[in-house]
């Protein structure tokens, strides 16, 4: 009897949703556009990912490739660049992470407290503009800034904090700092954008209450401004933390030479040269697919995390 | 929320597909690909081979045809039909050509073809490329000469023996043909063969400077020294004593290359092939390097600046010497012409040997050419391409090239077949617009020949004229030892691509090594790595290629 009723209320249910699917479908209709657009360029080209275990030659078919195994993967962990390409990658995405992923909450936040629209609008549209400059064309600033008779040089021996100019770019030491706070200058206005829309819709009502209870302005932003951003964070934090094993491939290309090699060879680098210079396709894929395996764990740890201290998740 | 969230899943979904498809890049299956001619070639097999003999192939057909080719570089901006050149071959052979070209990462555009087996009608690359061997080896381009056999046998008098020869695979066939090979059956007594690689400096500095001897370390050193000097700056920018080519992920080509020639450093010891890193001369002249940098006399922006940083450098005159590309920076040259004659590069004779014995730089060009143009198997009218082909680099195509129409772009002056007046000056202060209009000269470089334009060539002009005619009589062929490494995939490649990355990163150290024990300390290590990772391999790889190439040049 018990058996009977379940599957009737089953039944019902399955009805009950092609019902409510036939009534949806110039909405279903429109989705299913975007579900074919990610099965033929998303999900079919997944089938090229077993090249990292096989010896691919490219003008022969995938299928026809010999099996191989784990042998890239063990080639790429015994390589004796792994560590320095790890802690490379590790390094400036942690850095990135540290310093780059609070800073566009802070300048959405302060830029919010700015009272005079024209002044905000500019602030806005200034701090964008570097964003919609290539790499390659910023590389080149950079490496011009950067040099023995360049702009910052000039500047520290003016100050006197430096006696002998220094070819910034060619010591290691510095290469992290200067990725790190390109990445950031070029970043942060468009990076504000998602903090500002999140900010806007707050409900202003909050804000009136929390002055008429004499609320200073610090108050606000740390009582309501950032507890109602609270959500957006998270995810961005998730996606932030997930992208932790890729760096930002076209800064470090066009940054990067011999003398700093020791602090700018990163896994996308070490791709390119493998794939495209070498042609060593296999190699490089296994590469990334070790990168992409890690980034869907560091995914998911994130979410995990973040669902449990702040209830927002990815899902 | 429910809609938010879905969407931040998709793209999350998506970043990771982009991160995945990117390593696997295309992944499109398919069959092999037919070794039999294609159906265009079996209908001209049919046809039989034509009655009329006479004349060259391309006029026995000029009925309208258009053939897709790819170029492997981006740079390439060239159109076909809008300029007098490709006009009036169009005109004359009915065939016109569609340039495809790659509009960012070219090996990303030829590795799509490929996997895609979607070659277009004609593929020229550089004879270096992976993708050379992948297309011979996947048999997606067809062989010359069985292609000439069938349909014109006119093809063999076109080429050069000695090129063909050269690249003849192990199976017989040749897949490719070369543009500025050097042919040594058709270099001519007296002919005056131009070599790139120069070492410059800056005229009206090392005038100021009393001209010294730069052969000698101490005569480079001390030139270098007075110069910086005497013009500590340039422009209240820092001089740049000494630029050299970039320092790239795989070295740098004026050490390995340049520097090596100008040391006469032999590329065989007792008739074996060997590593010239090794050779005594190398590492006096890198140590003289090393100690500039001691004096001073090095600028770190030499490691960091790309070719654009370079060029921004050489049009303003901040380097003093280089040894460099003079052809590279030939725009840069004449820019600093037009501002100050005095300012421009002069080639003198750079770092020489113990002995003294004259600088050894390359041919420009050597006996393996630049670029292999090939006819794909997918070739829609292989008959035509190969008697296209054929046309291009006979002695009439060569012409039509290079001069284009008589009476429009050239004429007979003084005896002798050349460009009209007009049409140089254009060339000489308007590339753009000389390519545009005329397209004549090298606009078309894919078949050009060298040896065969040579008598066409109109007189130098300064300041290039001093630059390239300092190679005449000391450039030399290294033929034999061209394209003589291990493919990148292969055991050998796998070997000598670690060397590359240990030499890339180690020539900077050693010019920047605080003292000669730690410059040998690190030349140490790095032949002892070399040794671990059995670098011999490559070396009797190599030397088996040189046997090859030495037999199809007929040396010894």
């Amino acid at each position: 009897m018990r058996d009977l009723s379940v599957r009737a209320g089953s039944k019902s249910r399955i009805l009950a949703g092609i019902k409510k699917l036939s009534r949806q479908k110039y909405l279903q209709g429109m989705a299913l556009i975007g579900i074919i657009w990610m099965m033929v360029f998303a999900y079919l080209p997944m089938y090229g990912i077993i090249i990292a275990f096989k010896k691919y030659n490219i003008t022969k078919p995938i299928a026809s490739a010999p099996w191989v195994g784990l042998q890239h993967f063990n080639d790429f962990f015994g390589d004796d660049k792994f560590i320095q390409i790890l802690t490379n990658t590790l390094g400036i995405s942690l850095l990135k992470l540290a310093i780059g992923f609070p800073l566009p909450i802070i300048f959405a936040v302060l830029l919010n407290e700015i009272t005079s629209m024209r002044f905000k609008k500019y602030v806005q549209t200034v701090s964008y503009l570097p964003h919609f400059i290539s790499w390659v064309v910023l590389g080149g600033i950079m490496i011009t800034w950067t040099s023995e008779g360049g702009i910052i040089n000039h500047i520290l021996m003016e100050l006197k904090v430096l006696n002998e100019p220094v070819v910034f770019l060619a010591e290691p030491q510095y290469f992290w700092g200067i990725a790190v706070i390109s990445d950031i200058w070029k970043e942060l206005g468009w990076s504000a954008i998602i903090y500002m829309a999140a900010i806007a819709g707050i409900d202003p009502e909050l804000y009136e209450a929390a002055t008429v209870d004499g609320a200073s302005r610090f108050n606000r932003i740390f009582m309501i401004t950032l507890p109602c951003i609270k959500g957006t964070v998270a995810v961005l934090f998730v996606l932030a933390v997930s992208s932790i094993m890729g760096t930002n491939f076209d800064q470090i290309f066009v940054l990067k030479n011999p003398l700093n090699a020791p602090a700018s060879d990163v896994i996308d680098i070490y791709v390119y040269r493998m794939g495209m210079n070498s042609a060593r396709f296999s190699y490089a894929t296994a590469i990334n697919l070790f990168k992409s395996v890690i980034s869907l764990m560091l995914l998911l740890t994130a979410n995990r995390v973040t669902k449990k201290l702040t209830d927002a998740s990815l899902f | 929320m429910g809609n938010k969230k879905s969407l931040k899943i998709l793209s999350v979904l998506v970043a990771l597909m982009i991160l995945v498809l990117s390593a696997s890049g295309c992944s499109s299956d398919r069959g092999t690909v037919s070794v039999e001619p294609d159906k265009a070639a079996e209908q001209g097999a049919d046809e039989g081979t034509p009655k009329d003999d006479e004349g060259p192939g391309w006029k026995k057909d000029t009925s309208d045809i258009t053939f897709d080719w790819y170029i492997h570089y981006s740079w390439f901006g060239a159109k076909w039909g809008e300029n007098e050149v490709t006009k009036y071959i169009t005109e004359k052979t009915g065939v016109k050509i569609n340039f495809i070209v790659p509009s960012g990462n070219e090996n990303e555009k030829l590795n799509t073809l490929i996997a895609s087996a979607s070659l277009p009608d004609f593929v020229t690359l550089g004879w270096w490329e992976n993708g050379v061997k992948m297309m011979q080896e996947g048999d997606l381009v067809h062989p010359l000469n069985k292609l000439a056999d069938q349909y014109d046998a006119d093809f063999y008098k076109a080429a050069a023996k000695s090129t063909l020869d050269w690249y003849k695979k192990p199976d017989g066939n040749v897949y490719g043909y070369p543009n500025f090979s050097m042919a040594p059956e058709r270099i001519e007594e007296g002919m005056q063969i131009e070599s790139n690689q120069t070492f410059l400096v800056r005229k009206d500095i090392y005038e100021q400077i009393g001209k010294p001897d730069m052969r000698t370390p101490e005569g480079f050193l001390n030139a270098l020294k007075a110069a910086k000097e005497k013009f500590p700056t340039v422009n209240g920018q820092p001089l740049i004593p000494l630029g050299l080519q970039e320092f790239t992920d795989s070295g740098n080509k004026s050490i390995e290359s340049d520097l090596v020639n100008f040391l006469a450093i032999p590329r065989e010891k007792d008739g074996k092939y060997y590593d010239a890193e090794t050779h005594p001369e190398y590492l006096r002249w890198m140590k003289v390097l090393r100690k500039a940098n001691e004096m001073k006399l090095i600028s770190k922006d030499i490691f960091v600046d790309k070719r654009s940083q370079m060029e921004e450098k050489m049009a303003q005159g901040r380097y003093f010497s280089m040894i460099y590309q003079r052809t590279d920076m030939a725009s840069q040259q004449l820019e600093l012409y037009r501002k100050n004659p005095d300012m421009v590069y002069i080639a003198i004779d750079g770092p020489s040997n113990e002995s003294l014995e004259p600088n050894r730089p390359a041919f420009a060009g050597g006996m393996a050419g630049w670029t292999l143009t090939h006819i794909s198997t997918n070739c829609k009218d292989s008959k035509r391409a190969i008697r296209f082909l054929t046309y291009l680099i006979s002695e009439e195509g060569q012409k039509d090239v290079y001069l284009g129409k008589k009476g429009v772009t050239w004429d007979t002056i003084d005896g002798k077949d050349q460009m009209l007046p007009d049409v140089i000056k254009l060339m000489n202060s308007d590339r753009g617009e000389y390519d545009r209009k005329y397209g004549a000269e090298k606009t078309y470089w894919m078949l050009t020949d060298e040896l065969a334009i040579l008598k066409w060539k109109p007189p130098f002009e300064e300041p290039i004229k001093q630059n390239a005619e300092w190679g005449f009589g000391k450039a030399i062929s290294y033929a034999a030892y061209d394209d003589i490494e291990p493919p990148a995939d292969s055991d050998e490649g796998i070997i000598l691509k670690q060397v590359k990355d240990k030499r890339a990163l180690l020539l900077p150290k050693l010019i920047l090594a605080n003292s000669e024990e730690e410059f040998d300390k690190l030349v140490n290590e790095y032949q002892k790595m070399k040794n671990d990772i059995k670098y011999d391999k490559v070396i009797s790889y190599s030397q088996q290629k040189i046997d090859e190439h030495k037999e199809a040049l007929g040396i010894k």
